[in-house]
């Protein structure tokens, strides 16, 4: 009887309240964990940036890059295995939290969720993408993924006999990354806001660090979680994402196809709605926030599992008391069954 | 232009389908009261607003305009929030379709004569005079019957509702119908959509649900209360001011769940479970569920527009502005409809499965109205999903006319004994 | 011994069927229904009775079914005639032949019937509202030839042309084109034949409703007219089967109703 109403309570209560606090807490620990000397190592699937002096540890993507920029043959002797095992231990730390990482870990993301509530001060609308946009768009974090493997690569190989990549790119997305500009700010760093005018190849990439700094903001602005879009963070997880421990799970015949998931969903995934044959549910974009499985309505339709053990269930009881509904429903003394 | 001997012929045929109509309401309402022994206390309420009409008055408040639609996919949110009073005027009177006929052809579904006839005559549910018929282009009856504006001296606006709901050309095709509407509505009803107003009706209706679902929960759990009833509480939200309705369907539950406390039922446990599908049942045509369960059947769902399609799935918003409760409310009017004007409708196959498994479910009886081709054209499909899981199904046809009654009683009373038989058997 | 009784209060006459322990059918009888129902079947029962030397303690279990079976005062249960014509389609014609459609032709008006493989009714269609494609028509035609009805199957076969058609849809105008063809001095035959193909056609448009599949049963008293049979083949093109007892099908299936339900509440 206990556990029942544990689960009641667990699957009644606002999961994005929690969140909130969650990213705050995640927030403290990834921008001035350091502070702490807390080390969480270099191979974190979220953005905990070395370039803020504040940060615990490094994202993954450095690390990556940083392995990759070996000739072949070092990457086929002893060096090869640090990259292995980097990858590893980013598999690993992934695999416990799957893409929720994104949607209540990553400091870029909770930036991002704070300038929407600026905006929603505002009364401005937000903008969504169609469809079409929607599918093109998404494909443009594979690509800076790509770019982030084979520019380092580049860097020590050549390519089919072209020249090497300069020396300048550095660590390519990190010019680039919005982690490196912003996440600096919030320890009163503004050294990273530079163009670096040594050569073309520093001219360049600096300037787009800058250009995709303010793009982070003005986009994230209008359009929610802007920048997890194009995130190659995202798009190396979601490689790793079917092995998570923590699953979001739907039953699709019980699915009446109302569309509340995907009309409440940051992202703009539509496929939690029209997809009712697949039982993993998490798309390449998603975030793993669960506000959509707070605005199922129908019992038993999504379900957040953690091994097998169904950890946050969509309820009618629920769904109703969320949305501030239910006076008629606290007179009945039967459980949602 | 009526000259005199045309209004002479207005007000004798006034006269008399109002006096039929009078005889139709007052047989089905004993029918549904008095023919089943077991009283439910909460139902008074339902029973007592479907009244003969006995007088002209309109019984809705005379301050606001009053906009009639029909079907489920005119948004009643935005209707309630411009202040207006909203009534679905879908008919199940025969006597209204006999006068319907003189605008229609007479094979054409007898549920769109009803209501154009009760249109022209003034003949709708409390006397309904409305400002505005919402006219949604859903099957072709419909669609067409919206060009006879002009001939019952009424305005009909069309609501262009597109032919398909999966894609997303038809989300924004409806995006902008709904939007459009909007824009119609203010300016008949003087009134400007504001955020508080919308966001105060759309609560409204979702605590209307709740308290539905609420009520179906009830009746999964025992019988205790018959599908003749239900269709009649539904039948009641087409008119009834949302809150009040609520208020008493709150009571009723109170009631039902103090049944289940002392096992009072209405059937007995071996009573077949029957699910009932197809063109609606509107009242008064309540004939399936009514000789169903006289025949000692139950009906525990009803996957009618007429029922649970109406209250099924609540809006949800994510930021509470126009911008966003406007497209809310019209998807929701738009995803999850099992209307058969929809294709694909696989949707409507796979809820009525859901509803075999949850209601525990014997048997379906499948109703087409004459004349209606898309729940004639679905039947088959849904017959054999059913087939295929070992549930019995029973196609019925029927039109508005009682003459076919002893045909039809014959059939249910058959389709009853043999799920009797297999439960026996089990 | 234990005994079994069905008894079937149609319209225009009551059948009443006996069978024993292992359903076979010891005997029958059919009376008219009058107006006193329970009185003429009570009647006719008792002289089925007396004439197998038994009493009405034998019966174990009655079950009654037809229009008027509510009014039959001794039954221990009433049925639907459509189960009970299922029921005894189904055990009518042995164990090799499988009934799916029955086409049930009476005085008044013809049922379809369609069945699946457990012999549960799927679909139903019946015309009861006008007599073409009943046996009310026969009726009509025979006194129109100036015949007796059960003449009617043998100037069938006796045709040597082609059936003549009788295109009206009503059986009242189909009086008129009757009498037209007699006095342009066609033959008796082959306007007796025409009015079968012409019922055989209104039967089949009515099944084609439905699903018709094999075996087809064709029950009630026309399907004694062998010519009714010959026509009705010819138009639903397919075999078309008739038991023994065809006026008696459904009180048959109420007295096996009958005996299911004994032993079940034992």
């Amino acid at each position: 009887m206990k556990k029942i109403k544990i689960i009641q309570y667990i699957n009644n209560s606002n999961v994005s309240r929690f969140r909130t606090i969650i990213q705050i807490a995640f927030f403290l620990l990834f921008v001035y964990g350091g502070y702490f000397f807390i080390n969480a190592g270099q191979n974190l699937p979220t953005f905990a940036c070395p370039y803020n002096p504040g940060s615990p540890g490094t994202c993954y993507l450095i690390s990556a890059q940083h392995n990759l920029h070996a000739t072949w043959d070092q990457l086929f002797s002893f060096r090869g295995l640090g990259f292995v095992t980097g990858l590893g231990s980013f598999v690993l730390f992934f695999i416990i939290f799957n893409k929720a990482w994104c949607g209540y870990a990553c400091p870029l993301g909770t930036i991002q969720d704070w300038i929407t509530r600026l905006r929603k001060l505002t009364l401005i609308r937000f903008t969504r993408y169609d469809e079409i946009s929607f599918k093109r768009l998404s494909k443009v974090k594979y690509v800076f993924l790509a770019l982030l493997i084979l520019i380092p690569l580049g860097m020590s190989n050549s390519f089919f006999g072209l020249p090497e990549i300069s020396h300048d790119m550095g660590a390519p997305f990190c010019q680039i990354c919005p982690g490196r500009t912003v996440l600096p700010l919030f320890s009163g760093d503004t050294s990273q806001l530079f163009i670096d005018f040594t050569t073309t190849t520093t001219i360049v990439m600096s300037s787009l660090g800058i250009l995709f700094m303010a793009l982070f903001f003005v986009g994230s602005f209008f359009k929610k979680r802007f920048f997890c879009f194009f995130c190659p963070m995202s798009a190396l997880q979601y490689l790793f994402s079917k092995i998570g421990i923590l699953r979001l799970v739907k039953d699709g015949s019980k699915c009446t196809k109302c569309g509340n998931c995907s009309r409440v969903c940051d992202v703009g995934i539509t496929a939690i709605a029209d997809d009712i044959t697949s039982k993993n549910i998490v798309k390449d974009d998603c975030m793993m926030c669960f506000k959509c499985v707070e605005a199922c309505p129908e019992k038993g339709a999504l379900d957040v599992k953690f091994f097998n053990l169904k950890v946050f269930s969509s309820t009618e009881e629920g769904f109703f008391k969320r949305y501030g509904q239910d006076d008629s429903l606290t007179s009945n003394k039967k459980k949602d069954d | 232009m009526i000259n005199a001997t045309d209004q002479d012929r207005y007000n004798r045929l006034k006269k008399t389908s109002t006096i039929h109509y009078n005889m139709e309401v007052k047989q089905v309402l004993a029918e549904i009261i008095d023919d089943f022994p077991d009283k439910i206390s909460g139902m008074e309420y339902f029973y007592n607003k479907f009244k003969p009409l006995e007088t002209d008055e309109s019984l809705y408040p005379k301050d606001k305009k009053l906009i009639a639609s029909m079907c489920i996919h005119v948004p009643i949110e935005i209707i309630h929030a411009l202040d207006a009073t909203a009534v679905r005027i879908c008919s199940g009177a025969y006597s209204a379709d006999t006068a319907g006929s003189d605008f229609l052809p007479a094979k054409i579904c007898p549920m769109v004569k009803s209501t154009l006839g009760a249109l022209y005559l003034d003949m709708l549910p409390g006397n309904a005079i409305p400002d505005l018929v919402i006219n949604p282009t859903t099957c072709d009856q419909k669609k067409k019957m919206g060009e006879m504006g002009d001939d019952i001296n009424k305005e009909f606006y069309t609501l262009e509702v597109p032919p398909s709901k999966d894609s997303e050309e038809a989300r924004q095709y409806w995006q902008r119908t709904v939007k459009k509407l909007v824009k119609k509505l203010e300016k008949v009803t003087g009134n400007r959509l504001t955020r508080r107003k919308l966001k105060k009706s759309i609560k409204s209706i979702a605590q209307a649900q709740a308290e539905f679902r609420r009520f179906m929960r009830i009746r999964k759990e025992a019988p205790v209360i018959f599908g003749k009833d239900a269709l009649l509480i539904t039948n009641t939200y087409f008119f009834d001011n949302i809150d009040s309705w609520r208020e008493n369907l709150a009571i009723l539950n109170n009631e039902l769940e103090e049944r289940i406390e002392k096992e009072i039922t209405v059937a007995k446990s071996r009573a077949p479970r029957i699910l009932l599908t197809g063109s609606p049942s509107i009242f008064p045509n309540m004939r399936t569920p009514i000789l169903l369960e006289k025949l000692g059947g139950i009906v525990v769902y009803e996957e009618f527009c007429s029922s649970s399609r109406m209250l099924n799935d609540t809006v949800a918003v994510d930021e509470w502005f126009l911008y966003d409760m406007v497209p809310a409310v019209a998807d929701r009017y738009l995803k999850p409809s099992t209307c058969p004007n929809f294709t694909p409708n696989d949707d409507r196959i796979r809820k009525i499965l859901l509803a075999m498994k949850d209601y525990k479910v014997d048997g379906v009886v499948y109703q087409t109205l004459t004349g209606c081709q898309l729940y004639d054209m679905e039947a088959r499909k849904i017959g054999k999903a059913l087939e295929n899981e070992g549930y019995p199904v029973l196609n019925v046809e029927l039109d508005y006319n009682p003459k076919d009654s002893g045909q039809l009683t014959t059939r249910l009373e058959a389709f009853l004994e043999s799920i009797k038989d297999q439960k026996r058997k089990n | 011994m234990n005994y079994y009784l069905g008894v079937d209060i149609g319209s225009t006459t009551i059948k009443i069927v006996l069978i024993d322990e292992s359903g076979e059918m010891v005997d029958k009888i059919g009376s008219p229904t009058g107006s006193m129902f329970n009185k003429n079947a009570l009647d006719s029962l008792d002289r089925l009775l007396k004439s197998n030397n038994l009493t009405r303690e034998d019966l174990k279990y009655i079950v009654s079914t037809g229009y008027g079976r509510k009014l039959f005062k001794i039954s221990n249960e009433n049925v639907n005639e459509l189960t009970a014509n299922a029921k005894g389609a189904r055990n009518s014609l042995g164990n090799d032949i499988k009934v799916k459609t029955i086409i049930n032709v009476g005085g008044q008006d013809t049922k379809v019937i369609m069945l699946d493989n457990d012999g549960k009714m799927t679909n139903f269609f019946m015309n009861d509202k006008c007599a073409a494609g009943t046996g009310k028509f026969l009726d009509i035609s025979a006194r129109n030839l100036e015949v007796e009805v059960q003449e009617l199957q043998t100037l069938h076969f006796e045709a040597k042309d082609t059936p003549l058609p009788i295109n009206s849809i009503c059986a009242v105008f189909a009086e008129s084109e009757i009498i037209s063809l007699l006095a342009a001095g066609h033959q008796t035959s082959e306007i007796a034949s025409g009015i079968h193909y012409s019922i055989a056609k209104r039967i089949t448009r009515l099944a084609s409703r439905g699903r018709i599949e094999d075996a087809v049963l064709f029950d009630g008293g026309t399907a004694l007219n062998k010519g009714m049979v010959d026509a009705l083949e010819n138009e639903l093109m397919r075999p078309v089967y008739v038991n023994s007892f065809p006026q008696f099908t459904t009180a048959y299936g109420a007295a096996l109703i009958a005996k299911e339900r004994y032993l079940d509440n034992l």
